[in-house]
């Protein structure tokens, strides 16, 4: 019965794999759903004895949770847009036009914008605090366009390069613009490739650390990684609200990989890198 | 089928097209780093008031008998050399497992993207929980199982080890995809030619799979390293550097002086010191692999 075996084996390596990619997740999920007074007996239960939504009231009511989630949007969001904008155009002048130092461009872009994140705390710490810009918007949107910039570039380029130039051709021949064949052939043709680059953008931008906290320790601009980190409890570390908001932080991310599985790995794997 | 456009205007259709990606580079890597050298030659302590003074290369003698940076750069080079490894065979393993014939693709992959799509900071705080001495599910499971359980960060070595374990969770699934990847662009003819010549399952990784993984390894590798000198979040949400400063990283070390201490001058000399590793490694590895090639 080699065949049956083979099944077998496949069965226990897939369960393996999915409990290893899977269980951190969803123990937070069980923990969120456990009351306060479940979570401080020993020993633990593994299922919540009588599920409630308490703790997620509790994080968006008693901890300024939906603040938290409104500015990881707004800043994941516009920084996104920034990112694909000028990764479109520095891709679309990479892959079409006549370039004597073509190589030589892509390269330094990718160097320069895979720079140590850490390194470049410190000058952008002292630069936004002389124009006064720490605790703003701003302060992570420009980075966080870097930090995306490579991963961006690299998917926009592989998707123009299957674009044929002759149909750009044509509709400049009838009466476009160089822009305007841009804008209406190149770029609903790249929709895939745009769309792909933007959830890397946008996965990237969610989960950064280092730069908002540094940046935007103000209550007022905590993104949701500094302000779950930063929950104060009364007494001790507050991890029944904790959970659910780690739940809340997860939902958006989960969303998207589970919807877009094939092109975040396609884009991971034809673009590169990102940790 | 021609691919690009001749045209004499490309020239300024270049250049405006390519002049929103360099001014972003120039306003916040470029121009930042000039300033970064330019700092760490200051004595700037934003705590101080006082405007910063040309000290030359003070604050890098000063590293070198600084403890805190000593013990910095220790614990940063002990992640590195046991996180890398470790989550490099940790996703070679996943990628080997995730490349066997599954009737249905999407759970293995969703389970290799799981981890990487997971914040950072999020992984710190789930695995914190994991470990908690009282509360923590690593413990119920020892107990379950008749082990000792531990109070892990209390312990040096512990605190290591669940800082270690934790990184090469959540890198070895960003390693595995890159990997996988390769797998699956390996023809499966080679196998069989070589399973003809007599070659068994090992003979044929070693033979086969491993030298046409290597690009992709090597890709893994260098990324790797890289963030793994840049340390930040899971310490910090983990131990916050603890006990004592035992688990804080060159990163801590470089937020601490710029947020905590203001003290500008010095976070940008180990800031620098950081970088020139950093690029340092990469150099090394370049060369292995052009020597390889």
């Amino acid at each position: 019965m080699p065949a049956l075996r083979a099944g077998l084996i496949r069965v226990i390596v897939a369960s393996f794999l999915l409990v290893n990619g899977l269980f951190p997740a969803l123990w937070i999920l069980l923990t969120s759903l456990k009351t306060t007074i479940e979570l401080r007996r020993t020993p633990i239960t593994w299922l919540p004895a009588h599920p409630t939504l308490e703790n997620y009231v509790h994080a968006f009511t008693q901890q300024p949770l939906p603040l938290f989630l409104l500015n990881s949007v707004i800043v994941a969001c516009f920084s996104t847009l920034l990112t694909l904008f000028v990764a479109a155009l520095a891709a679309y002048a990479l892959v079409r036009l006549e370039m004597p130092v073509r190589g030589l461009i892509l390269g330094f872009i990718i160097a320069v914008s895979t720079f140590p994140l850490v390194t470049l705390l410190v000058p952008l710490f002292e630069i936004l605090r002389s124009l006064d810009l720490l605790n703003s918007y701003p302060a992570l949107i420009f980075p966080y366009a870097v930090l995306s910039l490579p991963v961006c570039t690299l998917v926009l380029m592989t998707y123009f390069e299957t674009i044929p130039a002759d149909l750009e051709h044509a509709a400049m021949v009838d009466g476009c613009t160089r822009f305007g064949a841009l804008r209406r052939i190149v770029m609903p043709l790249a929709a895939p490739g745009v769309f792909t680059a933007g959830i890397l953008a946008f996965v990237n931008s969610w989960d950064e650390f280092l730069l908002a906290l540094s940046f935007n320790s103000d209550p007022r601009f905590r993104t949701l990684p500094v302000g779950i980190t930063l929950y104060q409890g009364q007494f001790t570390f507050p991890w029944p609200e904790i959970s659910a908001a780690l739940v809340v932080g997860i939902v958006p991310i989960a969303i998207l990989i589970v919807v877009f599985q094939e092109r975040v790995v396609s884009g991971l794997t034809t673009g590169g890198l990102k940790g | 089928m021609r691919r690009r456009l001749a045209d004499p205007s490309d020239r300024v259709l270049g250049v405006l097209l390519l002049s929103p990606a360099f001014l972003l580079l120039g306003g916040i890597v470029v121009y930042p780093v000039i300033r970064l050298i330019g700092l760490s030659l200051t004595d700037l302590d934003l705590s101080s008031g006082l405007p910063g003074r040309f000290v030359g290369i003070v604050n890098y003698v000063g590293l070198w008998s600084d403890p805190t940076f000593r013990q910095t750069l220790l614990t940063t080079a002990i992640l590195t050399v046991v996180t890398v490894p470790g989550g490099m065979l940790a996703g070679l393993g996943l990628a080997l497992l995730a490349n066997l014939a599954y009737r249905r693709k999407w759970p293995v992959r969703l389970a290799l993207l799981m981890p990487w799509a997971m914040p950072l900071a999020f992984t710190g705080l789930i695995f914190a929980w994991f470990f908690n001495g009282e509360y923590g599910v690593v413990n119920d499971i020892l107990r379950r199982i008749g082990l000792p359980q531990r109070i892990w960060f209390n312990s040096i070595f512990w605190s290591f080890f669940a800082i270690s374990l934790t990184i090469i969770w959540k890198s070895s699934s960003f390693v595995a995809l890159v990997l996988l990847a390769g797998l699956q662009a390996i023809p499966k003819e080679l196998y069989e030619a070589a399973a003809i010549d007599g070659a068994g399952r090992w003979r044929q990784f070693r033979a086969v799979t491993l030298p046409l993984l290597r690009p992709a390894i090597a890709v893994a590798l260098i990324f790797r390293t890289i963030t793994a000198l840049q340390t930040f979040d899971i310490p910090f949400t983990m131990t916050k550097g603890g006990p004592g400063s035992a688990t804080e990283t060159l990163a801590m070390y470089v937020y601490q002086s710029t947020v905590d201490d203001l003290a500008l001058g010095r976070g940008a000399a180990i800031a620098i010191v950081l970088a020139l590793i950093s690029l340092v490694m990469s150099v090394v590895y370049m060369r292995q692999i052009r020597a390889a090639a």
